[in-house]
């Protein structure tokens, strides 16, 4: 299947590995990406803090440069992407009235058509749990992960329309039908704070700790993680962590694709493993990938 | 027991919440399953569950001042579980709205949210993307802490994670000419 692709802004900067990961593991799956014609960012917290006109507004310009590409479905790999583009679509397709100011002030005729899905949901319906194990490579089995999917890919249920809002499953499903071991834990939907990184990074740091630590007293050796922006803080803040706490975890945060990447066969170097904070060699050593 | 008078001007802020965004804060009842899940609870002065109330009665000056509303992470982790299903989110953006669009003006405990949301979408509309490094920059400087954070500069810069320049998008004229007409329809705040 073909879809649109909506990077973002974290994926083109600080989170390029998540980036490579993800074009790897489609190319590997057959799921063709094509970047949208001429994004712009989705606005983020800022743009629905401001004014909701502007919060449908901002997303709804890449969304119709998808439509008229011809696409039906887009995908957004950053949670904060995904959410403003669902909600747009949601308010313009419960509200005409608002999807006819929208269009009169894009100057265009967006018709709604195209869906929005995280690559969790693509790999699950283009591909499916019962054939991703056929293109294991290598087996990660031992390896004990805790699966962190954060706060807005299941909520609110009304807008994602996808997977358990309180306990989601699906990248757990993904994982195990790869061989990998993941773990039952509390803390898969805590929000990690993120809309605050560069206002209240105390904040950031308190929410991130709740997380790594429980993580841990499950027995976790590996996060994995699908957003770049709980990526950032929960991979960047464990050095501000064990300052503030005295606790240091140096656990390893891996995006969900660079996990499939590695049983899929792909070089660390392909999956951007350099670009990680917290080092996955001592928890991958027995595995001979790096 | 506490007797709620329902006049023209306790009515005030709910109205203009419900004009503004649609929801009707008149429907909770004080359950508190809104606090009781909030990760951001331990911050505010005001909780969930207690702003819905002041708005219900009135106190704007309560509801501002408390600064919740910067302080909500937008997690919508309450509006998940309200058993009224109101979009508390929604109605926590409405009063962002207010402040952000100079309809209120109150003493605000944390100024530099809202500096940070302007100064964000004046980048986007700018470059038509975030500049991550240009933000964190610009917003240090301005809050005159400009090492904040600086321990993760160099590991970020070392790593090719910070781009020292930013990168314009195709679609930045067409984003330009849509938020102003919004600027111009909603006026300039
Ligand atoms: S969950 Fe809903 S009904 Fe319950 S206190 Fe919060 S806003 Fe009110
Ligand atoms: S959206 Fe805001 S108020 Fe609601 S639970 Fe999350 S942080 Fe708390």
């Amino acid at each position: 299947m073909r879809y649109a692709y909506f990077p973002g802004c974290s994926l083109s900067a600080s989170a390029q590995d998540y980036d490579m990961s993800l074009k790897w593991v489609c190319r590997f799956l057959g799921i063709e990406l094509q970047e949208v014609r001429d994004w712009v960012c989705c606005g983020a917290s800022s743009a629905h803090a401001t004014s909701h006109l502007l919060s449908v507004a901002i997303p709804a310009i890449s969304l119709s440069h998808a439509e008229q590409s011809g696409f039906d479905q887009l995908t957004a790999p950053c949670l904060a992407c995904l959410s403003r583009m669902k909600t747009a679509n949601q308010q313009m397709g419960a509200d005409q009235a608002l999807k006819q100011k929208i269009n009169d002030l894009l100057e265009d005729e967006y018709q709604g058509t195209v869906q929005v899905l995280h690559p969790l949901e693509v790999i699950l319906k283009d591909v499916g749990l019962d054939s991703l194990g056929k293109g294991v490579q290598k087996r990660l089995s031992g390896l004990k992960v805790a699966c962190y999917y954060g706060c807005v890919l299941t909520r609110p249920p009304k807008v994602c329309q996808f997977d358990n809002t309180e306990y989601p499953m699906s990248m757990d499903n993904i994982l195990r039908s790869v061989g990998m071991e993941t773990l039952d834990w509390a803390y898969k939907t805590e929000c990690c704070g993120v809309s605050m990184t560069l206002t209240r990074a105390d904040m950031v740091v308190h929410l991130a700790h709740k997380i790594l630590r429980a993580a841990k007293e499950v027995g976790a050796d590996v996060i994995a993680v699908c957003c770049p922006l709980c990526h950032a803080n929960l991979d960047m803040r464990q050095n501000q962590i064990a300052d503030r706490y005295g606790e240091r975890f140096d656990i390893p945060v891996l995006y969900f694709t660079q996990f499939l990447g590695i049983v899929y066969g792909a070089y660390s170097r392909e999956l951007g493993f350099h670009r990680l904070m917290v080092s996955p060699e001592r928890a991958l050593e027995n595995y001979g990938i790096l | 027991m506490m007797k709620i008078e329902l006049t023209e001007d306790t009515q005030k802020l709910s109205r203009e919440i419900q004009s503004l965004t649609g929801e009707n804060v008149n429907l909770c009842y004080q359950c508190r399953k809104c606090s009781i899940g909030c990760p951001a609870v331990y911050e505010m002065t005001l909780k969930p569950h207690e702003m819905m109330r002041a708005i219900q009665l009135g106190l704007e000056e309560e509801v501002f001042q408390s600064g919740t509303v910067w302080i909500c992470l937008s997690c919508e982790t309450c509006n998940t579980r309200c058993p009224q299903d109101i979009n508390i989110v929604r109605v926590i953006d409405g009063l962002r709205e207010l402040v952000m669009s100079g309809h209120v003006d109150y003493f605000n405990p944390h100024p530099e949210i809202p500096s940070m949301h302007r100064l964000f979408l004046k980048l986007v509309e700018r470059y038509g993307r975030i500049y991550e490094m240009g933000l964190a920059l610009i917003l240090n400087l301005k809050m005159v802490d400009p090492f904040k954070d600086i321990d993760m500069a160099w590991p970020m810069l070392s790593r090719g994670k910070l781009k020292l320049l930013p990168h314009k998008s195709g679609g930045v004229e067409e984003l330009r000419r849509v938020m102003s007409k919004i600027r111009e329809i909603e006026g300039e705040s």
